[in-house]
């Protein structure tokens, strides 16, 4: 594919251009400011252009990110046309439109935002070209909609739990990207719904952010959905508009989505939400300490750092989140004596799973280095029959002393395990 | 009026079945069109020796574990190779596109150019005279030449006069063998002293015959022992369907639409028809004859749709087991890399004339992680272990007839088929006899059977599908011609593991291989 993308340097802009580069597709940025990046070539774009656009014949895929998500600076008519300009374009190439819309998109939307995406998703399904409705986009850098909503909830003493709750349906920016490139895997004319399948109360969006950016777990106060609505009201659309108030509503009267299909068709796994959320410092580098005590279990030896970071990304990409760190501190502290954890059982299952799962991650990541492939393999270093019968006699004995401890400690451990697993 | 269609004929996959039946068509003269579903690998495969690569190269986690942590995320497929990043577009999303719902079943195949073949064991055997007496007689009078003409073009090495070469059935053709690495010379010259009393057991050893090359041809390179068999082979030496398709891809009267994902077929009057979809939109697509070779799965979905059969129909799978035999003469020895298929193979006769098979394997071209996974030591001192003893070790499969599986395929009301399966109840007690079999000969070549290592796989596993439209003399509902013709919908020719009449207890692509060639071959005369 050769993707010419608009909206380049917005929030999901720059994350697509880094993920179709990583693919070895050549990307067109097309947007306001410039865009210099190795393998990605630019030219000014903007919403607002008149006369017809031409393209390189070469591009095969326009992805239309382009928007006015907040401001109300552009009219609807203004990005009706721009689409239209778009989808002309593609024609005259031969090339694919792909729309990234909204979950608010309705012909009886309360916002002329969810009203635009509406019309334009007519005309690029009329054209035979795909449609993609994220859901709640988060992670990343704290951009677009969901950098707005880290900085409030950085703000705000307390969080509001809105009642009834709306339910948002989350996708971490990178797979919502990842399903734009696999667009072809749909039928052209599509409208592919991307986003957990079961969505999460708002408030518990917003405490996810609280505690992944923020490390702080501040209070839910209740605010009844008719408060912001009669405020509305009474404000007027305009300045309703400007306190965001307009956006908030959009959110009470959210349609859900059924993603199950479309992930499925795209072949997509999402990951869990608090993969997204983990930038914050704090439980980035509770997952750095815990890469280093594992991997340095398996490899007797200090792990690279770029190991240890690949260990953290990994996890936060796959696993659901801790309550607590996984790990207690005498462990964290002193890697040997992770094998007193190791194969443990009788204690928490799910906890014990979830080490299980983290000790295999480890063990495959480790060996995968020059340092690991030396270890495991026993490579460069002096062989023979002896040397190796007392390597294997005193690696089983030490997994003996390992059980014995185990049985001898159980009463302890379990309580270690217990405080952990937080039963 | 063949102005109309969009060729002669139209085969849907382009795995080693797919390209066998293009190369005779298009002799013919046939305008050969093909359709798969192209799905591109992105990853590269590591290049050269993969003992050096694993002591130099930083990035190795790339195609180790992947980019995207694609080992990690299929932490719990049943196979090595199912977790290996550079065949993650071989295997991926395949049976979401053709609507495969398997229930407590492995039900793998591919979307990629190729198909399964980027992946295989590249293990290759003729049926047996008794074996192709399961064919409709015009097939098995056939088959022999077949046989001959698919070896030839795709490469095999391994043969040697041996006590294995009846087994196999393919020496002829065969290059000289890889070497063999220094455990497993040992155990095959233990062999040749111990011959008599190892047959009285029903044991028989012989070079593993596999389509590995040990001679260059044009375009591909003969293996250099560089031991990254299980990513796939950089030099080309392995065979794959993809190497037989950019040939064809060469010749005037063949058409290539990759990403073309066949939804139905449909015999239509005088012409059939397939239907699908590809990032240019729904399409349909016309021929005189249309050639079903997407893998036994879909290929048995599109075809149970077709004649709108709704009962559950059979499937053979081998049961599979593996195990571990450690040859303590070895114990220290540094370990190497080496050629990471099959090297030796044995038979086994097992009660009830059930015939056994399997291979053995180096272990030093897979992750010592696949191994420590499963040892009952913390994984730190399942590592100290590994390092000392895997070098002195070999790894063994062993595979039971298809029969011995009750697998069945049925289409849901939604046209979704559903696939479902269970070992029968002889599988547990010929697992255990062979097992006790193994041990006791290997033993007798010096390798002990490590205990607890002989593990019986899940049923699917083995991945090797077959005779769900088998081929009869006289078919009944759901079965097939000679040809592969379904009676149900004329003009619809079934040509890979689906439509052979068993599943030996063998590597089974060479004979889907050479039939798909004499279907097209005797097809063609029509």
């Amino acid at each position: 594919m050769n993707i010419a993308v608009t909206g380049a340097t917005g929030y999901i802009g720059n994350r697509l251009l880094r993920a179709a580069r990583q693919a070895g597709y050549p990307v067109l940025a097309l947007s306001r400011r410039a865009v210099a990046q190795p393998g990605v070539a630019w030219r000014a774009y903007d919403l607002a252009d008149a006369g017809p656009l031409v393209l390189p014949a070469d591009i095969t895929t326009i992805i239309h990110l382009a928007a006015d998500t907040a401001s109300a600076a552009v009219a609807p008519e203004v990005e009706a046309h721009a689409a239209r300009r778009l989808i002309d374009a593609a024609r005259a190439i031969g090339a694919d439109v792909v729309f990234v819309s909204s979950q608010t998109a309705r012909d009886d939307a309360p916002t002329q935002y969810g009203r635009t995406k509406w019309c334009i998703e007519r005309m690029v399904l009329e054209a035979g070209g795909w449609i993609v409705r994220p859901g709640q986009v988060y992670g990343g850098p704290a951009q677009g909609l969901f950098g707005v909503l880290c900085q409030q909830v950085h703000r705000l003493p307390v969080l509001p739990a809105f009642l009834p709750a709306p339910a948002v349906q989350p996708v971490h920016v990178d797979d919502l990207v990842q399903a734009l490139l696999r667009y072809r895997q749909a039928p052209p004319a599509s409208l592919l719904c991307i986003a957990d399948p079961i969505g999460i109360g708002f408030t518990d969006f917003l405490r996810a952010i609280a505690r992944g950016r923020t490390a702080r777990s501040p209070l839910a106060v209740p605010v009844p959905t008719a408060l912001v609505n009669a405020a509305a009201g009474l404000l007027g659309p305009a300045r309703a508009s400007r306190l965001g108030l307009g956006r908030l509503r959009s959110l009470f009267a959210l349609p859900a989505m059924d993603t199950v299909a479309d992930l499925q068709c795209l072949s997509l796994t999402l990951r869990p939400l608090h993969a997204g959320m983990s930038r914050s410092g704090l439980a980035r580098r509770e997952r750095l300490r815990e890469g280093r005590a594992l991997l340095s279990y398996i490899l007797r030896d200090t792990p690279p750092p770029s190991l240890v970071r690949r260990y953290a990304r990994a996890v936060e990409a796959l696993r659901p989140p801790d309550a607590v760190p996984l790990l207690p501190v005498w462990a964290l502290r002193r890697p040997a004596r992770l094998a007193w954890l190791d194969g443990i059982s009788g204690s928490d299952a799910a906890w014990a799973a979830e080490l299980s799962w983290r000790l295999d991650a480890a063990l495959m990541l480790a060996e995968a280095t020059p340092q690991g492939a030396r270890r495991f393999l026993g490579l460069g270093r002096p062989a023979g029959p002896c040397r190796s019968t007392l390597r294997i006699a005193w690696a089983i004995g030490a997994d003996l002393l390992r059980r014995i401890s185990q049985v001898a400690l159980r009463p302890w451990l379990s309580r270690a395990v217990r405080r952990k697993a937080g039963t | 009026m063949s102005t109309s269609l969009d060729a002669d004929v139209i085969i849907v996959g382009s795995g080693p079945a797919g390209v066998s039946a293009a190369f005779p068509l298009l002799e013919a003269g046939w305008r050969v069109l093909m359709v798969d579903g192209g799905q591109e690998a992105t990853l590269s495969l590591p290049a050269g020796s993969l003992f050096d690569l694993r002591r130099t190269d930083p990035d190795q986690w790339r195609w180790m574990v992947g980019h995207q942590f694609h080992a990690l995320r299929q932490a719990d497929a049943v196979s090595p190779k199912l977790r290996a990043p550079t065949h993650a577009a071989v295997f991926d999303g395949f049976a979401a596109a053709n609507r495969i719902i398997a229930d407590d079943f492995i039900a793998a195949g591919s979307l990629a150019p190729g198909g399964l073949s980027n992946a295989w064991g590249c293990g290759v055997a003729c049926y047996t005279h008794d074996e192709l007496a399961a064919f409709p007689a015009p097939a098995a009078r056939h088959m022999a030449a077949a046989y001959q003409r698919i070896a030839t073009r795709i490469g095999i090495s391994g043969g040697q006069d041996d006590d294995l070469s009846d087994f196999f059935g393919v020496d002829d053709w065969a290059d000289a063998p890889t070497p063999l690495d220094p455990l497993q010379a040992r155990l095959y010259a233990g062999y040749q002293a111990r011959r008599p009393g190892l047959h009285a057991r029903g044991f028989r050893l012989g070079r593993a015959r596999v389509a590995v090359l040990t001679a260059p041809r044009p375009h591909r390179q003969p293996c250099d022992l560089s031991g990254t068999c299980l990513w796939g082979c950089a030099r080309g030496a392995l065979y794959a369907a993809a190497h037989d398709l950019a040939q064809l891809r060469g010749h005037p009267g063949f058409q290539y639409r990759p990403g073309f994902l066949v939804e139905r077929v449909q015999a239509q009057g005088d012409t059939a028809v397939i239907m699908g979809r590809s990032a240019q939109g729904a399409g349909t697509l016309r021929a005189r004859r249309i050639l079903l070779a997407a893998g036994t799965l879909a290929t048995t979905r599109l075809a149970l749709q077709a004649i709108g059969h709704r009962q559950p129909v059979s499937m053979q799978s081998c049961p599979t087991a593996a195990f571990m035999l450690w040859q303590p003469r070895f114990l220290g020895r540094s370990p190497e890399a080496a050629f990471g298929l099959g090297q030796l193979s044995f038979s086994l006769a097992l009660p009830d004339a059930t015939q056994g098979f399997g291979s053995l394997f180096n272990p030093s071209g897979i992750p010592v992680t696949e191994f420590a996974r499963h040892l009952p030591l913390a994984r730190r001192y399942g590592v100290d272990l590994l390092s000392s003893l895997l070098s002195s070790c070999t790894v063994g499969n062993v595979f039971l007839p298809g029969a011995l599986t009750q697998a069945s395929l049925q289409l849901d009301p939604d046209d979704c088929l559903i696939a479902r399966g269970a070992y029968s109840d002889q599988v547990a007690p010929l697992m255990a006899h062979a097992h006790r079999q193994l041990r006791a000969s290997f033993l007798r070549l010096g390798a002990i059977l490590i205990p607890g290592s002989f593990t019986i796989g899940r049923p699917g596993s083995d991945i090797h599908y077959a005779a769900t439209l088998p081929m009869r003399t006289h078919p009944g509902p759901a079965q097939t011609t000679d040809l592969g013709e379904l009676p149900g919908a004329p003009r619809v020719h079934i040509i890979d593991g689906a439509a052979l009449p068993i599943l030996p207890a063998k590597s089974h692509t060479l004979t889907i291989m050479a039939n798909a060639d004499r279907i097209a071959r005797d097809m063609a005369v029509l």
